[in-house]
């Protein structure tokens, strides 16, 4: 039961953690290069928002390049392999055996091949993100419903009619199901790629702060992260509130 | 009016069903559904067909539609071949299939958009159908909004939609509720004898059976069989009171529930 009191809950949950982490770090006197407490990691949140905020844009413009070729390419693959049985013999094992290649290995790959710039790291998060928009949409397309096949042939519908009118429509709550999954994922990618290559974005903030020492930047950078993917993962749940059939079907 | 004469000499039957079998063959399973059926359903003839649970009784009407294939006998619609969907023919199934995405006045225009009948023929068809089926006023409802009875009731107006010419209904009620049910048996029996379209109508409901049909074909489990062609001899139009509560209504429920060995 959802009571009033559960907000108030939530926030003296998270309020508590934090505050037995700040009297943890200055109890046992914990070097700050080691744990920064959350009030210098707070501090540090405020005074780099700028830089933060420009990094932040640019991760940012990367990871929706690299979701929206995602989604793009994952539901092109899936009507691909679903039309195609020949496709779902040979195409369909191929994705599955590459996705078992950890992509992060191949990020340097990604480097030599497309340079520093913005598309190694478009390339990644797409990498990252295909997969489960790939499957979510295949397994929305393949598990419509029999008796509503079955109903729409008694009406002599057309394979096109089909297609559009009941498996698709079918399929979307599945597709955004994949959707959120792949919208976290696709940061993910974007982070490792400026990791391993770059000279901008999050990612690369990250990887300049732990190298200098200043261990409260990486902690604020991580938070910058945190909060990127969150509203990105919120508009992929606003988008998704669109197929508001799927828990009706 | 009076019950159309039982596969009497005349115009070719809407439906003709002869000697057919069907075989569902699995892995390692055989299951003979369906043992030398033969039936003749006469044009604008209301029959049901009775039995229980796993008779074939559905598979019948399936492969009345066009749904699933059979291997022996055969299967003539308006005298025709049935080699798959019939365009003269509706059919209501037991879940109402409706889409969820999809408004009670999509849901109506849906099948007859599917055979592509004329946009305009279908726009006119919409109101007076909502006006038939008391829909009036939940135009823009999406089915989960409707109770199972409104949604049957849709998927029923979905079919005559299409004016078929015979309209095959698979335990339509089933699913509802007892005094739902009754309801729609009455509002079906209405529409029926204002419009009488051929119905194939199968139930494993005695009463129902017989309070809508001219004829029943009773069937038996495994492999199934029709048992017996029961006419029903009672008066139309039919009344819920008059005829249920009549002697020969009740004799017709002795006589099946024994065909049917509901008295063990």
């Amino acid at each position: 039961m959802r009571s009033r009191w559960e907000p108030v809950q939530v926030g003296l949950f998270f309020a508590t953690l934090v505050a037995a982490w700040e009297a943890g770090v200055r109890a046992f006197q914990v070097k700050e290069y080691l744990l920064p407490p959350p009030s210098a990691v707070a501090l540090e949140l405020w005074q780099s928002r700028w830089l933060l905020l420009q990094h932040g844009l640019i991760t940012l413009n990367e990871t929706v390049l690299g979701f929206l070729a995602g989604a793009v390419g994952g539901v092109l693959l899936a009507v691909g392999i679903f039309c195609s049985p020949l496709a779902r013999r040979t195409v369909y094992p191929l994705v599955v055996a590459l996705q078992s290649v950890p992509k992060a290995a191949v990020a340097p790959l990604l480097v030599v091949w497309f340079g520093f710039g913005l598309l190694s790291k478009v390339v990644m998060s797409f990498l990252i993100a295909f997969f489960p928009i790939v499957i979510s949409a295949l397994g929305g397309l393949m598990s419509t419903p029999e008796n509503l096949l079955e109903h729409l042939r008694a009406h002599r519908a057309t394979w096109w009619d089909t297609f559009w009118r009941l498996r698709v429509p079918s399929a979307l709550p599945s597709f955004v199901d994949g959707c959120k999954v792949a919208m976290p994922l696709a940061v993910i990618g974007a982070v490792i790629g400026e990791f391993v290559g770059s000279n901008e974005g999050l990612g690369n903030q990250i990887m300049l702060a732990s190298g200098t020492g200043r261990t409260p930047l990486v902690f604020a950078a991580l938070a910058a992260v945190t909060l990127l993917s969150l509203l990105l993962f919120a508009v992929v749940e606003l988008l998704g509130g669109l197929v508001w059939w799927r828990s009706r079907a | 009016m009076s019950p159309a004469p039982a596969g009497a000499a005349g115009p070719a039957p809407a439906i003709a069903v002869r000697g057919l079998s069907k075989v569902f063959a699995g892995r390692g399973t055989h299951v003979r559904a369906l043992d030398n059926v033969s039936a003749d359903i006469g044009a604008r003839e209301f029959v049901s067909v009775l039995g229980p649970s796993g008779c074939g009784k559905s598979t019948l009407m399936r492969i009345i539609a066009g749904l699933i294939p059979y291997e022996r006998g055969e299967v003539l619609v308006t005298g025709g071949p049935v080699t798959g969907p019939r365009p003269e023919i509706g059919v209501v199934f037991q879940t109402a299939n409706l889409l969820p995405w999809l408004t009670v006045v999509g849901n109506l225009r849906l099948g007859a958009e599917l055979r592509k009948l004329p946009r305009d023929v279908i726009g006119g068809k919409v109101d007076p159908m909502l006006k038939l089926l008391g829909l009036e006023g939940f135009e823009r409802a999406y089915p989960h909004e409707l109770s199972g009875g409104m949604q049957q009731r849709v998927a029923l107006g979905q079919a005559l939609m299409l004016n078929p010419s015979i309209l095959l209904m698979d335990e339509p009620f089933g699913a509802l509720d007892a005094l739902t049910r009754d309801r729609m048996n009455l509002e079906l029996l209405r529409m029926w004898e204002a419009q009488r379209q051929t119905v194939f109508f199968v139930t494993h409901s005695i009463a129902e059976a017989i309070f809508l049909s001219d004829r029943i074909l009773v069937m038996t489990a495994r492999p199934g069989r029709i048992l017996q062609e029961i006419p029903v001899d009672l008066p139309r139009p039919r009344d819920p009171k008059a005829t249920r509560g009549s002697r020969e209504f009740g004799e017709y429920v002795v006589r099946l529930s024994e065909l049917m060995g509901v008295f063990g």
